[in-house]
């Protein structure tokens, strides 16, 4: 397309008191632009609709918007992505309220500011969307509580599911249960479980292909064109996105020993006693009689640093499920439990009360140091600290349950074989867990297109992993729809741009294959990136890892990027006024600075903040751009990292300081000052602390005196 | 999805109707948000930090405004309830009012309407305990972006003053509350939840001892944007508080207030812990609790929590909690089970975890959904209408926001045809 | 430390004692931490915890037994209000102090009450004949057929030189307001309340069998009482033993009468008077309004509030027995009470039960308080300006 580049100045909110706006106009006549209006309310509707007859008028077709914050009034300037090119210059935050007005300083920012606007309009490209991924058939993998009801859900939306289990029948581990926990107020009673009718369903609706039996051979392609190969000649399936709802198993009993299971017939664990109510028969395993005192261990390998450190959330509720199972089957049973904290959240707090009321008798202690020994008369002596009490007790039991933990069904088999180049399973968080790790957008996963539900996630019950499974289709849904249009899923949803990538530059050095957080790139054998655009979640972190500087996007490049930072003026060394470049993540140091602004705290004038993608996406050779130009210092603000990171891309804050500490130690080599570099970790709650942050670095700037390059 | 489709309404601008509202129309569906206050994000918009990660709910937000922003398929109201619905699923209609802001979209949050008005009105972002000028923004993150003037100066010159201080006639005094029908295929009812009112528990001296303060007010004492700036002061004389604490079971797990489970403010005094501890480095942390409820993955951060020796955690039911006049610190008593022995600390501030009511409790649509007890919704929404996050149980964020998502394709499987 | 063997049998005889509610409490020490023990210090203060108890009873165990550990229990019901899991606290007590009254080790200061219960059909070792003596020189009605209200009289009042005070202006102020009352005499006992609280359930039942068998056959419908204990009982216990009559603390009546000005109060100012609720009167029978509209009608009064008051109320320090036995003066909560009186500046405290009367007279006279602070009976205020 042939740009037609429109410039409009608003001089409202205390911009125009701060600016000379005829300077600022001929600084977009020195580039060129010929449309170039001001106006003191643009956000306006006088204001607004000069811009938008020029857009109708198709004058424009590149819009500069240099005024307030492109957080705000984004309504206002809602031009079709398609046919226009949109740039906010923010004048207001990060100029006219932050900085001192009708000051020279503050207009060569403003100044810089516009050229850099004008120029990233200019090294930008309508988007040219990757529409080659239309399958819409989502794949479910596990046919329990979750994979079913992702199943039913996203059929019953109008979806095609494959439905994929490895058993011979659906149902997963809640058809080997006997009841299930209250479901209905007053939440007192265990229910029947609802299974039949939930496989019936499922059997009757024609848009769901179950495949039992199944597990998967290998995963190939990408969201929108998955190709799924079932194992024992289940055929290749083309979908465009996937469940993941394989389920958890019961932590490994005879790894708790010092419970005395293994040794003594009677200590059986929760999964048994299903098994055992299932069948109707409650008993001894020694002795096949029908016990009178039964005992509960609960986190029986869970909350325990030699064993499963996490709680397995359930287990508690499920002891009080089967301490009713024993008073059903004999009121007389006395039932114990020993815990550590009774944890029945939210209205479980009712079954709870429910149980004691039954008369179960509960003991508080450190369950992992609970002995267990031979009794008299076959029984077993279960010995523990009672901390309510305050002394130890000793009980004779005839049977001993072992509430064991859950783990995650991916914790020693990838189950999905992706055929990625960073491997055949979905990443885990921790214990194996493919969970998100963010509290705010809770079906993350690190693969685009899978989804993860059910207790492979994180342990829950029932109820909860149903739910679960209904959100996870919405995601898989969701993805396929906006593949299909060639958009990006989030955090970036709706994004038309995806990586190019200039392939016959490449030296096969695989930087961005592995530092991609989604597993974006495959190899071929010599090690060439073969990108699946479709997993591509647009962040540009390979963008950053490539010293080829191959890969761009339409709206996003080095060349862009290293323009603007070259566009700025820099004064000579004599006029003392340094330069600091702040290149700083969209998602959060940028509306942080922006709340410097709304705060109308100051900061030093020499900075000019560039927004990226993510922090990771920086390419060294910008650092080069702007030291060789005699920037004196470059400031970089990402989302904080390490294991709670907060980078809405994963590693890109990570990766941006691994890449800064490698350019330091060049630096240090070239006896330029590694201290003109530095990374700050920013919420976007820091804001109070940016200009504190400025006021050090310029000092220490100042310390190390001008970039000897300048001038060069 | 086309134009054909129904709209879907999402009632509640919190974060799980925000959620359900953006993972809907991200899947193609017309949504529409209705929402109460001046700005969306509800009770997350108040917290400094979420558990575990400790990070600012602001974060999130901004991400899910942006989602908002650029996708047309989403409008919202602010100020605005739902007065009544009628019709079946595929086809309600909903009478919605939407209450006068005064202030139109011309306004830019410029703040000169803010710097000549004199009036104040207690800040309601701060659960009362500061004031805030009457032509206000309602917190630094709001969205959207907008500023409101307060009914309270309506009428008066104060308002007239603040209407001629700005230069782009934002301010509309002559605005009425508006009511119409919108035309919707599914509803999804996601009003969220209101702290349990701890003046009820008489015995732990809230709205008594101007020191005992609600776990939701203690965020906003932690937070930047907070009435103290983020310092943790105490109320009655602005003293730097060295020892907090916490009291579990503030209403919740007690048949004399909620029965239930709040299910998250063991994961919040813990981390409410760190905020103390975080500030002053010789501070100390109490909690007291029958059973710490920090479920899977959160036992990780109980963990890392306990390992502060200043935090102690102390298995015990405050039953007394007195104010010595003199210096205005607060005794709290109770038994120490596990030590065998009684608990009698001194402490500058106590915080009572105060549990979660529906918004349902108050405020129930007459139609279609069943109730607890308690005021919780039941079932999944097997109608048109479907409830999300915390009117169907206690839920902490990521759950609310998990169970919004799975609401946003129950609504689509109503009013999408496909 | 002693590892404790768990008895399972013996906590399910406790639940069958009438503790049938102790499975229910989750050990969660809110009963503890809102005792009045408490707020003293001393033996009971160190060894009595209900919370504790309890849970010796949940699991069997032995080592409550004694008089300032499970028999300290006042039942004055704060626990029970707050218990957040609806434990009745007070029955556990009850049934676990029945387990030892059914062997005979109930602590020995009570062995000689239970033997004059049994005996005279009342706690205070008086002989029968003399029930009535307080009656001398009043002529009172005996109750009959034509009779709208038998008034009882609480044993305390019957035979206690200072109490009988309270029975003879109940009397006066029932006169004056013209309500038609009658009394049975010496063949009523004991209601039975506080023994059945110690524990002796057998005792109970043979006094509340003999009463009602009285009363029915006398053809009561309704019931004027003086203690709030016997009130209590009188409602709450007999009507499944087929005691079933309509019952009002003597406060109420009056306050109806004051209402409707049957009865006006004049005379000299009586100044400040705080009210002390007795535990029975308000946590157990609601009744917090009723005294506090006497206090209020009374001539140039001013009602000044405990720190503790109504449902907060603090104890006296003689229900569930605990009249009948001794604690140590600095231990008493009638002290505590006493110095809140003083605090909010009362010259009179006033309250109604004859056990308040009791020990909140006995602290104050100890305390050498009783020339700043007279300790009074509702009935006496009114009928001291009729």
């Amino acid at each position: 397309m042939d740009q037609n580049i429109g410039v409009y100045m608003c001089s409202g909110c205390g911009i125009g008191e701060a600016i000379d706006f005829d300077a600022l106009s001929s600084v977009a006549e020195e580039i060129g632009v010929s449309r170039i209006v001001s106006h003191e309310c643009l956000c306006g509707s006088e204001g607004a609709k000069i811009v938008k007859d020029d857009v109708a008028s198709g004058s424009v077709n590149c819009v500069v918007l240099c005024a307030c914050s492109g957080r705000v009034k984004s309504e206002v300037f809602a031009f079709d992505p398609m046919q226009t090119i949109t740039e906010r210059v923010n004048l207001r935050e990060h100029v006219a309220w932050c900085q001192p007005a009708g000051n020279e300083d503050t207009q060569a920012m403003a100044e810089d500011y516009v050229r850099m606007g004008i120029i990233r309009v200019q090294k930008s490209t309508l988007p040219t969307p990757y529409q080659e991924a239309l399958e819409k058939t989502l794949l479910v993998v596990g046919g329990g509580a979750a994979g079913m009801q992702a199943a039913l859900d996203a059929a019953k939306a109008g979806y095609s599911v494959k439905l994929v289990e490895k058993e011979a029948e659906l149902g997963g581990q809640m058809a080997k249960w006997h009841k299930c926990l209250p479901l209905h107020p007053p939440y007192h009673d265990i229910e029947e479980i609802q299974i039949s009718s939930t496989i019936q369903d499922i059997e009757n609706l024609q848009n769901i292909e179950v495949f039992k039996n199944s597990t998967i051979q290998k995963i190939s392609g990408a969201p929108g064109m998955f190709d799924v190969v079932l194992n024992n000649g289940g055929g290749t399936h083309r979908v465009g996105s996937i469940v993941l709802a394989a389920g958890w198993t019961p932590y490994d009993a005879s790894k708790l020993q010092h419970l005395g299971f293994e040794k003594f017939p009677d200590v059986v664990t929760n999964v048994k006693v299903e098994e055992m109510a299932k069948v109707g028969s409650l008993t001894c395993p020694s002795d096949g009689k029908v016990p009178s005192v039964v005992a509960f261990v609960q986190c029986a390998g869970s909350r325990d640093p030699e064993h499963l450190q996490y709680c397995s959330a359930v287990c508690c509720r499920v002891s009080l499920k089967q301490a009713l199972y024993f008073k059903e089957q004999n009121e007389e049973t006395k039932v114990v439990i020993f815990y550590k904290d009774m944890r029945t959240p939210e209205q479980a707090e009712e079954f709870y009360k429910k149980v004691q009321k039954e008369g179960v008798i509960f003991v508080k202690t450190d369950t992992s140091k609970i002995s267990v020994s031979e009794g008299s008369e076959m029984k077993l002596s279960v010995e523990a600290m009672d901390e309510l009490l305050g002394e130890p007790i000793q009980m004779e039991v005839d049977m001993l349950v072992l509430a064991t933990g859950m783990q995650p069904a991916v914790l020693d088999d990838p189950i999905l074989n992706l055929e990625y180049r960073q491997g055949p399973a979905l990443p885990a968080l921790k214990y194996g867990f493919p969970d998100s790790h963010f509290v705010c957008f809770p079906y993350e996963t690190r693969r685009t297109g899978i989804y993860t539900a059910g207790c492979v996630r994180q342990p829950m019950t029932c109820t909860r992993s149903k739910s679960d499974g209904t959100g996870a289709a919405l995601k898989a849904i969701q993805c396929v729809e906006l593949t299909s249009q060639g958009k990006a899923v989030h955090p970036r949803a709706g994004d038309l741009s995806y990586p190019s990538l200039f392939i016959q530059r490449c030296t096969q050095c695989k930087r961005c294959t592995e530092e991609c957080p989604f597993g974006m790139y495959n190899e071929d054998i010599k090690g060439t990136p073969l990108p699946h655009p479709t997993r591509c979640r647009r962040c540009a972190i390979c963008m950053g890892s490539c010293p080829e500087r191959i890969i761009s996007f339409n709206n996003y490049s080095i060349d862009m990027i290293g323009s603007m930072i070259k566009s700025i003026s820099v004064p000579e060394e004599y006029e003392e006024k340094p330069r600091i470049i702040g290149l700083i993540c969209e998602n959060d140091a940028f509306p942080a600075v922006d709340m410097v602004g709304l705060n109308k705290l100051q900061y030093p004038p020499w900075v000019r903040f560039i927004p990226l993608r993510c922090l990771g996406s920086i390419n060294l050779v910008w650092i080069a751009d702007a030291l060789s130009k005699g920037v004196d210092g470059i400031v970089l603000f990402g989302c904080k990292f390490g294991d709670d990171y907060q980078c809405h891309f994963i590693q890109g804050s990570e990766l941006a300081d691994t890449r800064m500490t490698k350019i330091k130690e060049t630096l240090d080599r070239l006896v330029l000052e590694s201290d003109r570099i530095r990374l700050e970790q920013i919420s976007i709650d820091d804001y109070y602390r940016i200009p504190q942050i400025l006021e050090e670095f310029t000092s220490k700037l100042e310390e190390l005196g001008p970039n000897p390059y300048k001038g060069f | 999805m086309g134009d054909e489709d129904q709209k879907i309404l999402v009632v509640g601008g919190g974060i799980s109707g925000i959620t359900a509202a953006v993972e809907a129309a991200e899947t193609g569906a017309n949504v529409v948000i209705v929402e109460r206050n001046p700005f969306l994000g509800g009770r997350v918009a108040q917290l400094n930090q979420y558990f575990p990660k400790l990070c600012p709910p602001t974060c999130g937000l901004e991400i899910n405004f942006r989602r908002i922003k650029n996708n047309p398929k989403i409008s919202f109201y602010t100020q605005a309830e739902v007065l009544s619905i009628s019709g079946k699923p595929g086809a309600y209609s909903v009478s919605v009012r939407v209450n006068p802001r005064f202030v139109n979209d011309n306004c830019t949050a410029c703040g000169k309407c803010a710097e000549v008005c004199e009036t104040t009105v207690p800040n309601e972002i701060n659960y009362g305990m500061d004031t805030v000028k009457a032509a206000y923004l309602p917190h630094q993150m709001a969205y959207p972006f907008k500023y409101v003037l307060a009914s309270d100066i309506i009428g008066t010159d104060e308002a007239i003053k603040c209407s001629e201080a700005c230069p782009y006639n934002a301010i509309d005094l002559d605005m009425k509350a508006e009511t119409f029908d919108l035309e919707v295929g599914a509803i999804i009812w996601a009003t969220g939840w209101d702290p349990y009112e701890a003046e009820k528990i008489g015995y732990l001296g809230f709205g008594r001892f101007p020191n005992v303060v609600t776990s939701v007010m203690f965020e906003r004492l932690a937070a930047a944007n907070g009435p103290t700036g983020g310092k943790i002061l105490r109320p009655s004389d602005g003293k730097e508080a060295k020892t907090v604490a916490f009291v579990q079971c503030a209403g919740s797990r007690d048949e004399n207030h909620l029965a239930y489970c709040s299910g998250v403010c063991c994961l919040a005094s813990l981390k409410q812990a760190t905020y103390i501890r975080e500030r002053v480095p010789d501070s100390k942390a109490f909690i007291y609790y029958i059973d710490v409820r920090a479920m899977g993955k959160y036992e990780d951060f109980y963990t890392k929590v306990q390992q502060d020796e200043n935090v102690s955690l102390v298995k015990s039911k405050i039953a007394r909690v007195s104010e010595d006049k003199e210096s205005g610190g607060l005794m709290v008593e109770g038994e120490d089970i596990s030590a065998g022995s009684r608990v009698r600390q001194v402490v500058d501030i106590v915080v009572l975890a105060v549990g979660m009511r529906p918004g349902t409790a108050k405020i129930k649509p007459d139609m279609e959904m069943a109730y607890d007890d308690f005021g919780f919704v039941t079932g999944s929404g097997e109608s048109g209408i479907i409830p999300a996050g915390c009117v169907k149980a206690p839920m902490e964020v990521a759950a609310s926001l998990q169970d919004a998502t799975a609401a946003a394709l129950k609504a689509i499987q109503v009013a999408v045809r496909r | 430390m002693e590892t404790k063997i768990p008895f399972l049998e013996v906590s399910d005889a406790i639940v069958m004692s009438g503790a049938e509610s102790l499975y229910w409490c989750m050990q969660c020490g809110l009963c503890t931490g809102s005792c009045p023990w408490r707020l003293v210090s001393g033996e009971a203060s160190e060894q009595f915890n209900v919370r504790l108890v309890q849970r010796m009873g949940q699991l069997g165990l032995e080592g409550f037994e004694s008089e300032n550990c499970l028999f300290a229990c006042t039942t004055c019901r704060t626990c029970v209000d707050r218990c957040p899991r609806g434990v009745d606290i007070i029955s556990n007590v009850r049934g676990m102090r029945s387990m030892l009254a059914e062997v005979g080790t109930i602590p020995a200061s009570l062995k000689p009450i239970v033997g004059s219960l049994h005996s005279q059909g009342n706690p205070w070792s008086g002989s029968r004949e003399k029930r009535t003596e307080w009656t001398e020189g009043l002529d009172i009605p005996t109750f009959s057929a034509d009779t709208e209200y038998f008034l009882f009289v609480c044993c305390t009042s019957c035979y206690d030189i200072r109490s009988r005070k309270i029975a003879k202006s109940v009397v006066k102020a029932l006169r004056a307001a013209g309500i038609s009352f009658g009394i049975i005499g010496n063949e009523e006992s004991c209601c039975g309340e506080s023994i059945r609280k110690v524990g002796d359930e057998a005792l109970f039942q043979k006094l509340a069998e003999s009463n009602i068998n009285l009363y029915n056959g006398k053809g009561v419908k309704k019931i004027i009482v003086t203690s709030p204990h016997c009130l209590y009982t009188f409602k709450n216990e007999y009507p499944e033993l087929g005691g079933k009559w309509e019952v009002y603390h003597y406060t109420e009546v009056l306050a109806d009468a004051m209402k409707s000005g049957k009865i006006k109060p004049s005379g000299d100012s009586i100044g400040r008077v705080a009210l002390h609720d007795p535990c029975y009167l308000g946590r157990h029978n609601d009744i917090y309004d009723q005294p506090r509209e006497l206090i209020e009608s009374l001539p140039g009064s001013e009602l000044c509030e405990l720190s503790r008051n109504r449902k907060n109320s603090l104890c006296c320090g003689g229900g569930g027995g605990r009249v009948w036995m001794e604690t140590k003066a600095g231990e008493r909560f009638a002290e505590l009470r006493i110095a809140e009186a003083l605090d909010a500046g009362a010259n009179i405290l006033a309250t109604a039960c004859p056990y308040c009367i009791t020990m909140l007279e006995d602290s104050c006279n100890v305390m050498g308080k009783s020339d700043q602070l007279k300790v009074m009976d509702l009935s006496e205020l009114v009928a001291e300006k009729l």
